[in-house]
């Protein structure tokens, strides 16, 4: 029956309308989560260049370089920060720390991990 | 002199989700004059009495106990029987009306709650217990004295409608469930209750939403419990690791 | 029927939960340590094979990088089960994702310490 729950529905885990800010904490870990592993996939494969020498290792840190590249490594970053905060959340909130006030503490830390993919954000494309 | 104040009245425009038998899910609307002190299942009762007799809706006590009126006002869960529409609206606003979600749908409004029942069973607990095992920690317990109230949670599954873990498993316990796992721990700390909470529809399927808490209506705090049940289950799970090494040591 | 309650499926106890945690909060410190000493204390980075050569000689280094991967992917292909589980899957597909996330993983363990043995020996 249409209603009931079922695996088709997996598609509302990421709707966010009218919901509580600790479903945007889930949606967001859900998403990094994906992210992330695609990226660690990829990662292991490309390290592959190291065991072909230094010709192959160093060329492909010259397209590493390339803004394109960089961009996705923000975006990286950025997935890494947030579910390594919400991740920090879901422990202190299984161990008794901070459920009645896990609103603010999202805040906090959502509000943390802004100020550190700015900080990185920075460093990549300004400093260098 | 002062007058008795005359009644507002708004013209609200009620959405209601219709569904029949096999035939499609669909919208339709009814033009209603309500108060806005009136509560949002006064105008579905309206719209039965006045307007279509086919239409299909479960309310019993009028008083936030039984739990029977949980349904999705614009897109949240709701108990009807107290969400007073002036709360949901606006004069020549529209207000919609759905079934709660991830329950099937029976007809129009009412929904197949069956399985949230047995889920509920499953944790055996009991609905009267003494009150440092019923409320919360944190709730106020300065009533002394060997007394006993009612576990708060009147079984309206709206906890259930609201967590997103729900959406795509019909075996996940759900919240209410697990609180009730949670106050049957408290009540009588049966080891065999672990073996039934511990397994991969049990806390484990919780991702930390706390939706199910913002829209208890009865003061449960189902995350909170799930938090307090995967305390429990690891520290009684470890207790057992270790004192099972101790009975092994020669 | 009443009292009558099946066993629960046990394809997720509290064990996996809390290597998931754990794994997790390991992750945070080796991940910071990972990237400081790739990007930031290697002046420039590791932007060179012979850099990277150079980093890998200090025998710290591949314990830690190893250990490293062995929890980052653990920690993943645990938390991937676990958005798998959520479908509701039957214990047939559990099984077999069970096997196929082990091989993968398994795989990717030992392809990766392969990789840094390699490079830690000089390349």
């Amino acid at each position: 029956m249409k209603n009931a729950p079922s695996p088709a529905h997996w598609l509302r885990w990421f709707d966010p309308r009218y919901r509580q800010p600790g479903t945007w904490g889930y949606i967001l870990n859900r998403i990094t989560a994906i992210g992330l592993t695609i990226y660690l996939v990829l990662h292991l494969g490309v390290l592959s260049t190291l065991a072909k020498g230094p010709g192959a290792y160093d060329s492909f840190i010259t397209l590493v370089k390339s803004p394109g590249f960089m961009l996705g490594e923000l975006l990286v970053v950025a997935g890494g920060i947030i579910h390594g905060t919400n991740g920090i959340r879901i422990v202190l909130n299984s161990f008794g720390v901070g459920v009645r006030d896990q609103k603010v503490i999202l805040a906090i830390l959502m509000a943390l991990s802004i100020i550190g993919i700015a900080y990185f954000a920075y460093v990549m494309f300004l400093v260098d | 002199m002062k007058n008795k104040p005359v009644p507002e009245k708004w013209t609200v425009t009620f959405i209601v989700s219709r569904q029949k038998g096999q035939g499609k899910r669909h919208f339709e609307q009814f033009n209603l004059e309500v108060d806005p002190e009136e509560y949002v299942l006064d105008g579905i009762e309206r719209i039965w009495a006045f307007h279509d007799r086919s239409l299909t809706f479960r309310h019993a006590c009028h008083h936030s106990t039984c739990g029977a009126c949980g349904m999705l006002v614009n897109g949240v869960e709701k108990l009807t029987c107290i969400t007073p529409i002036r709360s949901v609206t606006k004069d020549s606003g529209t207000l919609r009306v759905e079934p709660l979600r991830n329950f099937p749908v029976v007809s129009d409004l009412a929904v197949d709650m069956a399985s949230f029942y047995l889920n509920l069973e499953k944790a055996q607990f009991s609905q009267v217990a003494p009150i440092q095992n019923a409320s919360l920690p944190f709730e106020d317990q300065s009533m002394e004295g060997d007394l006993e109230r009612l576990v708060d949670c009147i079984e309206c599954g709206m906890c259930v409608s609201a967590c997103p873990a729900a959406h795509t498993s019909s075996g996940y316990l759900g919240p209410g469930a697990l609180a009730a796992f949670q106050h049957s721990l408290n009540q009588k700390n049966d080891p065999r209750l672990y073996d039934l909470v511990d397994c991969h529809d049990g806390p484990w399927r919780c991702h930390n939403a706390f939706e199910c808490s913002a829209v208890c209506p009865s003061n449960v705090d189902p995350a909170w419990r799930i938090m307090n049940l995967r305390r429990k289950i690891v520290s009684h799970r470890l207790r057992r690791l270790f004192k099972r090494r101790e009975a092994a040591k020669p | 029927m009443a009292g009558m309650i099946s066993k629960p499926k046990q394809h997720e106890t509290v064990w996996l939960w809390l290597y998931k945690l754990l794994s997790g909060v390991v992750i945070v410190v080796l991940l910071s340590v990972h990237f400081v000493v790739n990007h930031l204390v290697a002046p420039g980075g590791l932007l060179t094979y012979a850099d990277i050569l150079r980093y890998y000689s200090n025998p710290i280094v591949p314990v830690m990088e190893i250990a490293f991967l062995v929890f980052a992917v653990t920690h993943s292909f645990v938390g991937m089960r676990s958005i798998f589980l959520d479908l509701n899957p039957s214990p047939r597909l559990i099984r077999f994702v069970d096997w196929a996330l082990v091989f993968l993983g398994g795989g990717a363990i030992v392809y990766g310490t392969w990789l840094v043995l390699l490079i830690a020996s000089g390349g």
